[in-house]
C-alpha cells in the first residue's frame, strides 16, 4: 500500500492505496464521483476522461499512485448538480447526447478544446471539432449533435462578431 | 378517443433527462453499491468446443482473503431455455455454468467472489479449468456437413431449425420472367457494443423472502419472471431494477444466463453480490448479431416488373438459442421482411439457423433487418444493371403505391410514403448522381451514389408473436398515469429508458392529454416495484405504443376532470377544454377553473365532486401492438468517393428521408436516426467480429473491434414526411431502429456505382475497397 494525496474538485485527501489500484477506482470509490465511467478499461473509448492538473488524461490507464499531489477535475466540477457550463447547456440544446454514459468523457475531452479555441478567437469548421473528439466513441448520437454543442458553445463563448 | 389540439406532442421539447446525464448525477448499474457485498467475477472457457474434465479449486485456499466459489456441479439443473415451438426445432439449453462440455470461448464455467473487485480477480486465476478439446463447427459450411458430429447429444444435425415461407405461384413466375437474377449475399458477425456494459448486482433477504436485482436490461419485467421461474420464487417477491443504463440497443433486450446466475448465488451466499462485465466479456460473450448468407433468385418481367423472389436464408446462430427471441428469430425476420416496399406476387423463403461453437446471435437494433435489406436493395441494383435501367426507375417501377396493401406472405402495410420518398430523394441528389457519371471515367478518383429503399415493421403485437410462437408470447406497453392533489402528474411506465428520451417525449403526450406543461409530468420507469407489467423497450414501441398508452390513460383522467370542471362550471363534460393549466368552457373562457384545482377536490375536496363519484385520479392501460405491426417508411442514400490509388473511401454525404408517422419530438427523432445511421455506418465499414479456424475470437478490444469514430462520419442529413397511421393512438410509428437499417445496403450500392462492380459483401473496410478497384489499378 502506499499512501498519496488527491485534491479532487476540491476535496483534498490522504489515502492508501495498492499501486495497482486504476486512478478511475479511486475517484469513483473513494471520492464518490460516479461521474466517472469506465467503457472499456484499455484506453480506447475516452469514457474516463477526468483533468488531471488541467490536461485530460484517462483515469482507467492512470494508477492512482502516479497522481499523488496532483489536482484532479471530473464531470461534477464543470456546472454543477444542475450542468450550467455553456458546454453541457449546448449538449442539451444541440441534443449531443442520448443514454449519457459516454457524455463525461466528451465534456471532459471538449472543455479544453472550447476554452483554447474561445481564447484564441478562432470558429473550427467541422472536421477539425471532429478531430478534437477523435479519441472518444459516442454509440448512441452517431456525434451529429456533439459536433453542434462543440460549434455552438464555441459561438457562445465568442459572442457575435467578435472574430474577424 | 382523439387528442386535443396539440401543444406540446411535435414540439422540440429538450429533454428533462439531459441534466442529470451531463452533470455526473446519473446512476448506472456499476453506481450501485451495498453494504457488505462481494464482487463476482467469472471463470470463461478459453476453448471453443471441449468437454470438461475438472474444474480444481483448490489453490483458492492458499489466498489471503476469503473466497466464495461455484461451479457448474452447483448449478446443475439450472439453465437457459430459449425454444420456438416449432416441432422440427432443435432444443439447445444453455446451462447456467457449463458442467461436462463448453461450446464457445467466453462460456462461464465458475464464478469466484471476493469483497474486492481486484481480488475476485486474482482469486480466478487460482482456479484450474482441464479441457479435453473437441473439434469445432466453425462455419456456416461446416455446420450443415452431415459428417461433422453435433454440438448437442441427441440432435441430428447442426441445423437448429429449417423452415419456409411462401406466397403465390412462384412456378409461374419463374416460366413468365425474361430476366432471372441470382445472387448470394453474405454479412458478417457483429457485436452491438453499447458503450456501458453489462451488469448485475442481487441481494436477498432471507427475512421478508424479497429478492431484489439490479440489472442494466431493457425488459426488467421479462426477467423477474425468468428468475421467477427458473429459481421458484414467487415473482411477487422479486424486483428488478433497471437503473441508468448506458446504451442498449437490442444487446440488453434479452435475459441473460448471468441475471439468474447472480441472483441464485446472492441467495446462496446470503450476501448481495455485483458484477460488472468488462469490455473483453462483453464482446466475447454477450450477444453477437447478423452473420447471415443469403441465396436470392428474382424472376423479372422484360419490361422491368418483378414477378417473383426465391431467397434460401442461413443464419451461423452460434452455440446457444438466446431468450426471449431464440435462434430462429433472426433467419425467421429476414424471410419475413424480404418482400419489402415492392409489389409482387410470388415468394418463397426457406431460413435456417445453424450452431456453431461461437457466441449466440441476439437481437441487435434492426435484428435481421439490416441484413435482409442489404440483399433486398443490392439485389435491386443488380436487377437494374442487368436490366439496363436507372436504380430510381427501377424501383418506382415496382413500389408499392396503394394503402392498404396485402403482401405477398399475407401482411398488411399501413399508408406510406414509398413512392415519394423515393421521388424527392431522387431529387435531392441530382447533382451527385451527374458528379459520379462524370468521375466513372476516372481512375484515380471515384465517386457513387447508392441508396437504399425499405420498411419496417414496427410495434408488433400479440398476433405476430402468436404466428411465429416465440417465448415472448407478448408485445403490449403499459402506463399507468396518477395526477396528485397539486395538480402533478407521474407516469408509471413499462417501457425502461435508454437513451431514447422518454422522460421527456412521454411528458409531452400526457401534457397534452391532461391540459399540463410536460414540466408538470414526472416519468419513472425501469422498476418493477412502480411500474406495470410490460414487454420493455425494444423493436420501435416506444413511441407508437408507449405513448399511445400513455395518452390513453391520460386521457381517462382527463374525461374526469372535464366531469368535475362540467359540474362546478354548470356546463357539459364535452364543452370543457383542458389547457395551460385550465379547465375552461368552450366558446366562453371567461369561465375556468385551475385543473389543480381539480386535482385537490378529487383527492381531497371530495366532498365537492359529482354525486357518486369515486374520489381519486389514476389510471393504467396497457397498449398492445396492431395485427401486423405498423410500417415505418424510409429512403437512405450514400455518396461516396474512393481514391483508387490507395484504395480508401470517404463517405461524402449521407441522406435519409423516414416516415414514421406522428413525430413526438422532433429533436429525439434526429437524435434517433442519425445514431442508428451511424451504427449502420459501423455495420456498413468496420464492425467486424473475426473468429479464426479454431472458432477463437480475434477482436476482443476496441483496438480490434473498430466503431465509427467522429472523423469517419459526415453530418447526416434527415429530412421527414409524415403519414400517420390508423392503427395507434397518437399516429405514431416506431422509428429506433430505422437508422440501423439502410446504411449498409446505400453505402454499398454507392461503392457498386462508383467502381462499376458487384458488391456482395459488408464489411466494406479498407481491405474490402482495395480489392474491389484492383482492376482499375491493374488497367492503368
Amino acid at each position: 500500500m502506499i499512501e498519496i494525496t488527491l485534491e479532487v474538485n476540491g476535496v483534498t485527501k490522504t489515502l492508501s492505496v495498492e499501486p495497482r489500484r486504476l486512478l478511475a477506482d479511486v475517484l469513483r470509490q473513494e471520492f464518490n464521483l460516479c461521474g466517472v465511467h469506465i467503457g472499456c478499461a484499455h484506453g480506447a473509448c475516452g469514457c474516463c476522461t477526468v483533468h488531471q492538473d488541467g490536461t485530460p488524461r484517462l483515469s482507467c490507464l492512470t494508477f492512482a499512485v502516479q497522481c499523488d499531489g496532483a489536482s484532479i477535475r471530473t464531470v461534477e466540477s464543470l456546472g454543477g448538480p444542475t450542468a450550467e457550463h455553456s458546454l453541457q447547456q449546448a449538449f442539451r440544446s444541440e441534443h449531443g447526447l442520448q443514454c449519457g454514459y459516454c457524455t463525461p468523457g466528451f465534456l471532459m475531452t471538449l472543455v479544453p478544446f472550447v476554452d483554447e479555441m474561445v481564447e484564441i478567437g478562432r470558429r473550427p469548421d467541422d472536421e477539425e471539432i471532429r478531430e478534437a473528439m477523435s479519441g472518444n466513441i459516442c454509440r448512441c448520437t452517431g456525434y451529429h449533435g456533439i459536433v453542434a454543442a462543440v460549434r455552438k458553445a464555441i459561438d457562445d463563448g465568442l459572442g457575435e462578431g467578435s472574430v474577424a | 378517443m382523439k387528442a386535443g389540439r396539440p401543444r406540446h406532442i411535435g414540439a422540440r421539447v429538450q429533454r428533462f433527462e439531459d441534466i442529470r446525464l451531463l452533470s455526473g448525477s446519473a446512476r448506472y448499474i456499476d453506481d450501485v453499491r451495498l453494504p457488505d457485498m462481494l464482487h463476482l467475477m467469472f471463470v470463461r472457457s478459453d476453448t471453443a468446443h471441449a468437454r470438461i474434465r475438472s474444474v480444481d479449486t483448490s489453490a483458492l485456499s492458499d489466498l489471503e482473503f476469503p473466497t466464495w466459489v461455484f461451479t457448474g456441479k452447483d448449478t446443475a439443473g439450472l439453465s437457459m431455455k430459449a425454444h420456438q415451438d416449432y416441432p422440427e426445432m432443435q432444443y439447445s439449453e444453455q446451462p447456467l455454468l457449463a458442467e461436462d462440455r463448453v461450446r464457445f470461448v467466453g462460456e462461464p464455467v465458475a464464478v469466484v467472489l471476493a469483497e474486492d473487485a481486484y481480488k475476485a480477480e486474482d482469486a480466478a486465476e487460482h482456479i484450474f479449468v482441464d479441457y479435453e478439446p473437441l473439434p469445432v463447427v466453425g462455419t456456416m459450411e461446416q455446420a450443415r456437413d452431415a459428417a461433422i458430429p453435433p454440438l448437442f447429444d441427441g440432435w441430428k444435425s447442426n441445423v437448429i431449425v429449417q423452415r419456409q415461407m411462401k406466397g403465390g405461384d412462384l412456378e409461374a413466375a419463374k416460366a413468365a420472367a425474361a430476366h432471372v437474377v441470382k445472387r448470394t449475399y453474405r454479412t458478417q458477425r457483429q457485436a452491438g457494443v453499447p458503450m456501458e456494459g453489462r451488469g448485475v448486482v442481487a441481494r436477498y433477504d432471507h427475512s421478508d423472502r424479497v429478492l431484489t436485482v439490479w440489472s442494466s436490461t431493457q425488459m426488467p419485467h421479462l426477467v423477474r419472471t425468468y428468475i421467477s421461474e427458473e429459481l421458484g420464487l414467487p415473482e411477487s417477491r422479486i424486483r428488478v431494477v433497471a437503473p441508468d443504463v448506458g446504451g442498449g440497443f437490442g444487446v440488453k433486450g434479452q435475459v441473460y444466463a448471468d441475471e439468474v446466475l447472480i441472483a441464485w448465488v446472492a441467495m446462496k451466499t446470503g450476501r448481495p453480490v455485483k458484477w460488472i462485465e468488462d469490455r473483453r466479456e462483453h464482446l466475447i460473450a454477450s450477444i453477437h448479431a447478423r452473420d447471415h448468407e443469403h441465396t436470392l433468385e428474382a424472376y423479372v418481367s422484360a419490361d422491368g416488373r418483378l414477378l417473383g423472389l426465391k431467397a434460401d436464408i442461413t443464419v451461423d446462430n452460434g452455440a446457444y438459442s438466446t431468450f426471449p427471441f431464440t435462434s430462429a428469430g433472426e433467419p425467421g425476420m429476414v424471410g419475413k421482411v424480404l418482400p419489402g416496399p415492392y409489389d409482387f406476387h410470388a415468394y418463397e423463403a426457406t431460413f435456417r439457423a445453424v450452431a456453431t461453437n461461437k457466441c449466440a446471435i441476439g437481437t441487435y437494433r434492426g435484428v435481421a433487418r439490416p441484413s435482409a435489406v442489404f440483399s433486398q436493395e443490392r439485389l435491386m441494383d443488380d436487377i437494374a444493371t442487368e436490366l439496363g435501367m436507372d436504380p430510381f426507375e427501377f424501383r418506382l417501377k415496382n413500389i408499392i403505391r396503394e394503402f392498404p396493401y396485402r403482401n405477398v406472405l399475407g401482411f398488411t402495410y399501413d399508408a406510406g410514403s414509398y413512392a415519394e420518398s423515393l421521388e424527392r430523394m431522387r431529387k435531392l441528389l441530382a447533382e451527385d448522381v451527374a458528379q459520379a457519371a462524370a468521375s466513372h471515367g476516372s481512375r484515380t478518383k471515384r465517386i457513387g451514389v447508392g441508396i437504399a429503399c425499405f420498411i419496417e415493421q414496427t410495434a408488433h403485437g400479440t398476433p405476430d408473436f402468436t404466428r411465429r410462437r416465440v417465448p415472448i408470447e407478448t408485445g403490449y406497453i403499459a402506463a399507468r398515469v396518477e395526477m396528485s392533489p397539486d395538480g402533478e402528474v407521474t407516469i408509471d411506465l413499462g417501457l425502461q429508458n435508454h437513451g431514447q428520451g422518454l422522460e421527456t417525449t412521454m411528458a409531452q403526450v400526457a401534457a397534452d392529454a391532461l391540459g399540463v406543461q410536460p414540466e408538470n409530468v414526472y416519468v419513472r420507469h425501469g422498476d418493477t416495484l412502480t411500474t406495470p407489467y410490460s414487454v420493455g423497450t425494444w423493436g420501435s414501441r416506444g413511441g407508437p405504443l408507449g405513448g399511445g398508452a400513455v395518452h390513453i390513460a391520460a386521457s381517462r383522467i382527463a374525461d374526469k376532470l372535464r366531469a368535475i370542471a362540467a359540474h362546478l362550471l354548470q356546463a357539459r363534460p364535452d364543452e370543457i377544454e383542458l389547457a395551460d393549466g385550465l379547465a375552461s368552457v368552450r366558446d366562453n373562457p371567461g369561465r375556468h377553473i385551475k385543473i389543480s384545482r381539480l386535482a385537490r377536490i378529487a383527492l381531497r375536496n371530495v366532498d365537492q365532486l359529482p354525486e357518486g363519484m369515486a374520489p381519486g385520479l389514476e389510471a393504467q392501460f396497457s397498449l398492445d401492438g396492431p395485427r401486423d405491426g405498423t410500417y415505418s417508411n424510409a429512403v437512405h442514400a450514400a455518396v461516396v468517393e474512393i481514391d483508387v490509388p490507395t484504395g480508401k473511401m470517404k463517405l461524402r454525404r449521407f441522406v435519409v428521408i423516414e416516415d414514421c408517422g406522428t413525430i413526438l419530438n422532433p429533436l429525439v427523432v434526429d437524435g434517433q436516426v442519425r445514431g442508428g445511421v451511424v451504427q449502420g455506418i459501423g455495420s456498413a465499414m468496420f464492425e467486424h467480429f473475426i473468429y479464426d479456424g479454431e472458432c477463437q475470437p480475434l477482436t476482443t478490444s476496441f483496438a480490434d473491434y473498430l466503431m465509427p469514430l467522429a472523423p469517419e462520419i459526415p453530418n447526416i442529413e434527415v429530412h421527414h414526411i409524415e403519414t400517420p397511421t390508423p392503427l395507434t393512438p397518437l399516429g405514431a410509428k416506431g422509428l429506433g431502429e430505422g437508422g440501423a437499417i439502410g446504411p449498409a445496403a446505400a453505402i454499398a450500392n454507392a461503392v457498386s456505382n462508383a467502381l462499376g462492380v458487384n458488391v456482395s459483401a459488408t464489411p466494406l473496410n479498407g481491405n474490402a475497397i482495395w480489392n474491389l478497384s484492383r482492376h482499375l489499378r491493374d488497367a492503368s
